[in-house]
């Protein structure tokens, strides 16, 4: 099919380059340079979709960002694209599309049956029906109503796309490269700033690249070339193109998204799609232009009516025409622009204006052209179904509610313009408060909250003189408040044709007897009946409106429908625009990619991966990772075909038989010094700390201020001023943040110092009966007797060249130590443990066996540790002093906290002996209870004892400590199990702890 | 009696009035709620138009017979959380308080279209909790079970059953924190949360309460510990009793009241996709960070997060915390890469020191307060609003709310369901 | 995102930093006769208004020092910071 509707030249595409592409599975043909859109104009193609609502026939209405109707499914290196804006895509060779929301086809699309029942479908309609019988809404109405809507498909699989990020700060931003924008930054940029300069489009220049106007002695496109090349030439600027500032957020922070690949047909492996800049900028220079208003009227979003201001952007970018028999319909001189770039390419035009008798620059020269105008005329509504093919036009009467002279005109396009909207959204995202312009019937800035400044169009400046002298003058300005650096800039002189006001009449009344539709939202086909609907209803306010209709809840974002949506209600309400106010303006100001928003955290890379010093050797010697918060550590090491409960009750039993080692490297690890270091274990562990000797460790419990236990751990005093505190991997962080909030804010006064050494050191500790045979071996200068080295001392050591610290403490209930090293030396020391273990049948064993060694000890750990328990609810009273302060104590005093029946931790022991307890199940008395059940409590964790060779768990139940011997039943519901229990003490080995002692 | 004919006389909403209104260009509609100028006294003022207070007065008049009765809201109807929430109802705690709180409101979401005669679009299509670790499906088992014995539906998926439900999840190889299973309430699931908002008010509004918009609370009238009225943007109008449903805006009226209330006011965001057709039919959550996602009837995928982390009343928050939130989505759902996000908002919450609300009398007499929702407000409207009615209208808690009491923090019968503590801002 | 002047290292953005909540509470001293209310107050209240807050902030990913920030609750105006023993 050849172009039919491009013009044989003029416009900025590449003609030298064809392109060929597919859409709807047709072939097609375009230029390099084009739009999707406008190669399918070009075409003759105006059908590309479906509407949300009713099915209505879809065209285009715009060209740019603001296009309403034009989403198809883009189909680009074997990957299906949801949601493309067609006036956006780019065109490439061999691109291939297809219309969305629509089956069987876009030409023949069942939904549309929506449209001829729509008197059934007001605004709400759903809210006031499918109610009965109960169950169908979910089950009937709703699935079908889901699936009717949606846009585009979306396939399961990954993005193969890559996005990345970039940070970056300047002085000036400008976002937007139309004259304001490329005035400003040359303004600053000449003032020595460092300037970003983004613009959305491909190509630079703004409303510069369709207008008639000259700058200097240049046309106003050839001066636009001029400065960007200029502007790319100097070091301190930065130019993007394809690059849509989005967000204005808190402090200056701008969001940019850059389109680096999308118009291409595919990305190289490490070219990154899009990428995502974060500026932070001094000064924002927002210049981003405005969009054309809609004139509204019957069935206005038939394909073939749109913007004027887009077909002649299609016209003078592209040199293509929108329609051959054009009908121009405005209020306003902007639609003259449009008429006469018509007749200049030899197609005749009839425009229709509302205004009575104008009388400016070009519509005198749109009368000179001999350009067939009717003033005082609409269009009362457009013809044609799938493409306008005629309209009815009449006069208006002066106060615009009379029409007459009603009669049908031959057309294929309706272009419409009913004057301007500035676009704010980046202003009104900073906070700005924006004011109503009456002049221009839309909203403008008002005073700048952050570092906003809004320039040309964007502020309703629509003279091209005006917008050149403040840009100039506003970049001068605020770079030299940065640079302290002032150049002379000459304002060039500027030829434009001079406007004159536009009538304010925007919404073409009804005939008598007629019921047109007539769309304020083109996507979500939101028409003026269903907003008067939703005033007579009630929902009076903006917000009411906009959720009841879903005016402007497309994925335009209502950027062409929220001002007639404002005037609709302030006429109906007999409101000024401004009383009624318009709804909230929020980043993003277009859709952004959700994968350029998140770049490259992803996949594995989602969240940081910690591994100790000793991970290779794990791996190699099979070991079977778990994720601990961010750290990964082995939960068991398999052996053959083992499974975890078979491996970890071998490496449990072989700790207790014989000895283990298991990798700790992962606890947090604080170091603490200074004179004061005592006072402040003092206060921050519920335990006594003032006469820890030198070379011992103790076990500590900390508290919230709540009186919830926080955590627990070892510290050990190193030497005098000097302690080594550990934490569990969990909390490692929160315990160091808590240390310094009371170092520094509550009680700066004590003189200590506080600082990670979790990465410092490696950590193995070796627990078993022989351990102290293989800790001899290792040490074999050093005195590991019970008597030189007792429980919970601490020594340094010599580990064949390697400075070593040994404590010896127990974790799994046996004899043990924990051999720390500085991480260089992990993999080191750990080969020696093994091969000097080796005569000892030492094995490395996993989380899994230090969960099950610890339980049936009845040493509590994070899953009784869980944020909501208190020391006596983890028989930890013992540990709480009751002569000194800490830090949370006052709280243990709560009446919850003494009650006698307070929870306590228990062993549970099934009666059977055989059965395990699932985790997670709870105790009650009675298993057949209706319900509610009441809880005694739940079991916190299980295993399987080694010692005992029978299952056993921990449970945190009410009044535990009388609980003991009491026959009750663990329920796990979710399992269907329910297990007869007893009750018995949770230290269900070694209770009176006569083995870390031996 | 007088209640019976308003009921009566209001415009029934169904399929057959809506095709008989069609015939007549839906001219006929009447409004959906009044907008009466406030009265001088009322029996009961409920300060907050939002879905708490619009349901607590819907309850007054339908279970208490108390109708002379105003909502005040300084805005318009249903703009707050209600208004601004990821639209999920569900009842899957852990504590026997929020449990069986919760599944008494999921009894009143069921029936709640038809009792409103209002299509709130109650979805019961099952919310989806993933687990990424052993220790994760122990934590979810002790909730899961918690449930059952309340009497909630519960289940436990393992990593298969999961992967049959959601098949879009990530599943690969390529995957930081891989699957293990889940829990499940398949009785939960999403409601439109405008409609409940407006579906209450409507309801309200024709048993005699006085919806007020645009009216500000501006003081208090207390004497002799007991309340006496408010002072507002419109005038003062006089009350027995007053109850605070105002979230987020709490501490702002308890300062007119020289009160302090354990909760501080903190921003939390959502953002929906580009409307896609149907891929995702569960309420799904991340379980190796904080992310939840749902596709509406519309087709947009809802998503949510972390709190944006210090106290904010902006209802406008930043983008590094919605990629935090999104990176959480791409690696539960990798799909959500090729979407775009449409638009984001934010909400104020009342963010309270243990995660749950306070629904209680306060220590003026005839003063009621309700707050404390943190991120858990919509689900709770019909419950929150049953039960405030009662504590209203009795002047005693009921037992659904016993445990939302204020002075819960002194004596230690906290409902702490995450075990944070009280860095409200840590979500 | 927020940018925090650090009293020690200068401005950065927000993702270097913590937060730490209303820095105008006190807690009772160690070893001092305190109410049960005035101890529930310490723990449980925390000033929350729409405006002006003093708050608390930590440099985790710089020179981990607290230290307070003037910030608008309403618009993230920050209007000053101080070191942790500056009063305003």
């Amino acid at each position: 099919m050849s172009q039919n509707f491009r013009l044989d030249k003029g416009g900025l595409i590449d003609r030298s380059k064809s392109i060929s592409f597919k859409f709807n599975g047709k072939n097609y043909s375009g230029y390099e340079g084009d739009t999707l859109a406008s190669a399918l104009i070009a075409n003759g193609v105006h059908l590309v979709g479906r509407s949300f609502k009713y099915h209505r026939p879809r065209g285009f209405f715009g060209a740019g960002v603001d296009e309403p109707y034009a989403m198809v499914q883009l189909i680009r290196d074997n990957e299906s694209i949801p949601n493309v804006r067609a006036t956006e895509q780019e065109l490439f060779e061999g691109l291939e599309a297809k219309s969305v929301n629509c089956w069987p086809n876009v030409d023949f699309d069942i939904g549309a049956i929506n449209n001829f029942l729509n008197r059934f479908f007001p605004a709400g309609f759903y809210y006031k029906t499918f109610m009965w019988p109960r169950s169908f809404w979910y089950k009937v109405y709703e699935p079908i109503i889901r699936k009717a809507a949606g846009f585009g498909v979306v396939s399961a699989n990954h993005d193969q796309e890559r996005y990345e990020h970039k940070y970056e700060y300047c002085d000036l931003l400008v976002t937007g490269s139309g004259p304001s924008g490329l005035a400003s930054a040359y303004a600053a940029a000449q003032n020595g700033a460092r300037v970003i300069l983004a613009e959305d489009k491909s190509r630079f220049g703004g409303s510069l690249l369709t207008s008639e106007v000259s700058i200097g002695n240049q046309s106003g496109h050839e001066w636009a070339e001029n400065i960007i090349s200029e502007l790319k030439s100097m070091p301190n600027v930065t130019v993007k193109n394809r690059s849509q500032v989005f967000g204005y957020y808190d402090h200056n922070m701008l969001v940019m998204s850059e389109r680096i690949s999308d118009h291409l047909p595919k990305t190289n492996k490490y070219t990154p799609k899009q990428r995502l800049w974060y500026i932070r900028a001094k000064e924002v220079l927002i210049s981003s232009g405005s969009i054309e208003r809609p004139l509204v009227f019957g069935n206005n979003d038939t394909p073939g009516v749109m913007l004027s201001s887009a077909a002649k952007e299609y016209l003078k970018i592209f040199g293509v025409l929108v329609g051959k028999k054009p009908l121009i319909f405005t209020n306003n001189d902007s639609g003259y622009e449009t008429a006469i770039e018509f007749k200049k390419n030899g197609i005749d035009p009839i425009v229709l204006d509302t205004r009575k008798d104008p009388s400016s620059e070009i519509v005198n020269e749109a009368k000179s052209l001999n350009i067939d105008i009717k003033f005082s005329y609409v269009v009362v509504a457009a013809k044609g179904y799938k493409k306008v093919k005629s309209a009815d036009i009449a006069k208006i009467s002066e106060d615009k509610k009379q029409l007459s002279q009603i009669e049908n005109i031959n057309c294929d396009c309706i272009c419409v313009s009913g004057f301007w909207t500035p676009t704010i959204h980046l202003a009104s995202q900073s906070g700005n408060k924006t004011k109503f312009n009456e002049e221009i019937d839309a909203f403008i800035p008002g005073q700048s909250k952050q570092n906003e400044t809004v320039l040309g169009s964007a502020k309703g400046i629509f003279t091209l003189e005006e917008t050149l002298k403040t840009s100039f003058e506003k970049g001068s300005e605020l770079s030299k408040k940065i640079t302290n650096k002032e150049s002379n800039i000459s304002v060039p002189s500027v030829v434009e044709k001079k406007h004159t006001n536009h009538d304010k009449f925007w919404c073409v009344p009804l005939p008598e007897g007629k019921n047109y539709k007539r769309f304020l939202d083109f996507q979500n086909d939101v028409s003026v009946s269903d907003v008067e609907l939703a005033l007579r209803e009630g929902y009076r306010s903006i917000e009411h409106v906009k959720r009841y209709t879903t005016l402007g809840m497309a994925t335009d974002q209502g950027k062409t429908s929220n001002l007639n949506g404002l005037q609709l209600v302030s006429d109906v309400e007999n409101k000024v625009v401004p009383q009624v106010g318009h709804t909230t303006f929020r980043p993003p100001y277009t859709p952004v990619s959700i994968g350029a928003i998140v770049g490259r955290e992803i996949g594995k890379h989602s969240k940081p991966t910690r591994k100790s010093p000793m991970h290779e050797w794990h791996e190699k010697n099979n070991a079977v990772f778990v994720d601990a918060g961010v750290w990964l550590r082995p939960r068991y090491y398999k052996q053959g075909n083992e499974n975890l409960f078979e491996g970890s009750k071998r490496e449990a039993k072989n700790v207790r038989q014989n000895v283990g080692v298991c990798d700790v490297t992962t606890l947090g690890k604080i170091d603490i010094k200074g004179p004061d270091a005592a006072e402040l274990l003092n206060r921050v562990y519920t335990n006594a700390w003032l006469k820890l000797p030198v070379g011992k460790a103790r076990y500590g419990v900390m508290l919230r201020e709540d009186g919830i236990v926080m955590d627990d751990g070892t510290t050990t005093r190193i030497s005098e001023n000097h302690y080594h505190m550990t934490t569990t991997t969990a909390q490692a962080a929160n315990v160091l943040s808590h240390l310094e909030y009371y170092l520094q804010l509550v009680w700066p006064e004590l003189n200590v110092n506080v600082v990670s050494s979790t990465e410092q050191w490696a950590g193995a500790a070796i627990a078993g009966p022989k351990s102290r045979d293989v800790l001899q071996k290792l040490f074999p200068d050093l005195d590991v007797s019970n008597e030189g080295l007792p429980f919970m001392g601490y020594v340094e050591g010599n580990l064949f060249g390697v400075n070593a610290k040994i404590f010896r403490i127990s974790f799994s209930g046996e004899l043990a130590y924990e051999v720390n090293v500085e991480s260089d030396n992990g993999n080191f020391m750990w080969e020696k443990i093994m091969e000097i273990g080796k005569e000892f049948n030492i094995q490395p064993y996993g989380t899994e066996a230090l969960s099950t060694l610890r339980i049936e000890m009845g040493h509590v750990a994070g899953s009784e540790l869980d944020g909501r328990t208190i020391p006596y609810d983890n028989s930890l009273e013992g540990l709480v002093s009751k002569k000194k302060d800490f830090i949370g104590k006052r709280s243990l005093s709560k009446s919850a906290y003494v009650a006698p029946d307070r929870q306590k931790v228990v062993g549970v022991v099934p009666l059977d002996k055989k059965t395990s307890i699932p985790e997670g199940s709870y105790i009650v008395k009675d298993a057949k209870a209706k319900l509610p059940n009441p809880k005694l409590g739940h079991v916190s964790a299980s295993c399987w004892s080694v010692e005992h060779d029978n299952p056993f768990s921990l449970a945190i139940i009410k009044d535990g400590k009388n609980m003991i011997g009491q026959k009750l039943f663990a329920m796990s519901p979710l399992k269907n199990k329910t297990i007869p229990v007893e009750i018995v003490s949770s230290h269900y080995v070694d209770p009176k702890g006569e083995r870390v002692r031996s | 009696m007088s209640l019976l004919i308003l009921k009566i006389y209001m415009q029934k909403y169904s399929a057959f009035n809506l095709i008989k209104n069609a015939l007549t260009g839906h001219k006929d509609w009447e409004v959906a709620w009044k907008n009466p100028t406030p009265k001088t006294e009322y029996d009961v003022i409920i300060i907050g138009g939002g879905g708490h207070g619009l349901a607590t007065a819907y309850y007054l008049a339908k279970e208490h017979n108390i109708t002379n009765v105003a909502i005040i809201e300084k805005g318009w109807i249903g703009g707050g959380n209600v208004g601004r929430n990821t639209t999920i109802v569900r009842s899957n705690y852990m504590h026997d308080e929020n449990g069986l709180f919760s599944e008494f409101g999921m009894d009143l979401w069921r029936s709640m279209s038809q009792e409103l005669n209002f299509n709130v679009m109650f979805s019961p299509r099952g919310i989806i909790n993933l687990a990424h670790s052993d220790a994760q499906m122990n934590a979810f088992s002790r909730r899961g079970n918690s449930m059952k014995l309340n009497g909630i539906d519960a289940v436990l998926l393992n990593r298969e059953e999961v992967k049959k439900l959601i098949p879009m999840a990530d599943f690969s190889e390529n995957v930081r924190f891989p699957i293990f299973g889940g829990l499940m309430q398949p009785s939960a699931g999403t409601a439109r949360h405008d409609g409940v908002a407006w579906g209450y008010a409507r309801q309200a509004d024709s048993m005699g309460v006085d919806i007020i918009q645009h009216c500000e609370v501006t003081g208090f009238d207390v004497d002799n510990g007991k309340i006496k009225g408010i002072q507002t943007s419109k005038g003062n109008i006089k009350a027995k009793k007053i109850g605070l449903c105002v979230a987020g805006s709490t501490n702002i009226l308890a300062e007119m009241l020289n009160m302090r209330i354990p909760i501080e006011t903190h921003l939390l965001q959502a953002c929906v996709s580009e409307p896609i057709k149907p891929i995702l039919d569960h309420v799904v959550t991340f379980g190796a960070g904080h992310f939840y996602v749902s596709q509406s009837d519309k087709g947009e995928m809802v998503m949510g997060g972390d709190l944006d982390g210090y106290n904010s009343y902006a209802q406008r928050g930043n983008l590094p915390t919605l990629q935090h939130v999104l990176t959480e989505g791409i690696a539960m759902l990798p799909f959500l890469s090729k979407l775009k996000m449409l638009r984001t908002w934010g909400g104020i919450m009342d963010m309270s020191m243990d995660g749950s609300p306070i629904i209680d009398k306060t220590h003026i007499e005839g003063l009621y307060l309700n707050c404390g929702w943190c991120y858990g407000g919509f689900k709770a409207t019909p419950a929150s609003g049953w039960t405030f009615a009662h504590t209203i209208a009795q002047d005693r808690p009921h037992k659904l709310n016993a445990g939302y009491s204020l002075n819960r923090f002194s004596t230690g019968h906290l409902l702490d369901e995450k075990g944070l503590g009280t860095k409200t801002w840590i979500s | 995102m927020l940018h925090i002047k650090c009293p020690h290292c200068g401005l950065r953005s927000q993702n270097e930093f913590s937060y730490g909540g209303d820095a105008t509470v006190k807690r009772p001293e160690l070893n001092k006769e305190v109410s049960d209310q005035d101890w529930d107050n310490f723990v449980y209240l925390r000033k929350s208004p729409r405006g002006k807050h003093l708050e608390l902030w930590q440099h985790i990913s710089g020179c981990r020092q607290w230290f307070k920030v003037e910030r608008d609750t309403l618009t993230h105006e920050i209007f000053r910071t101080l070191k942790a023993n500056e009063e305003i």
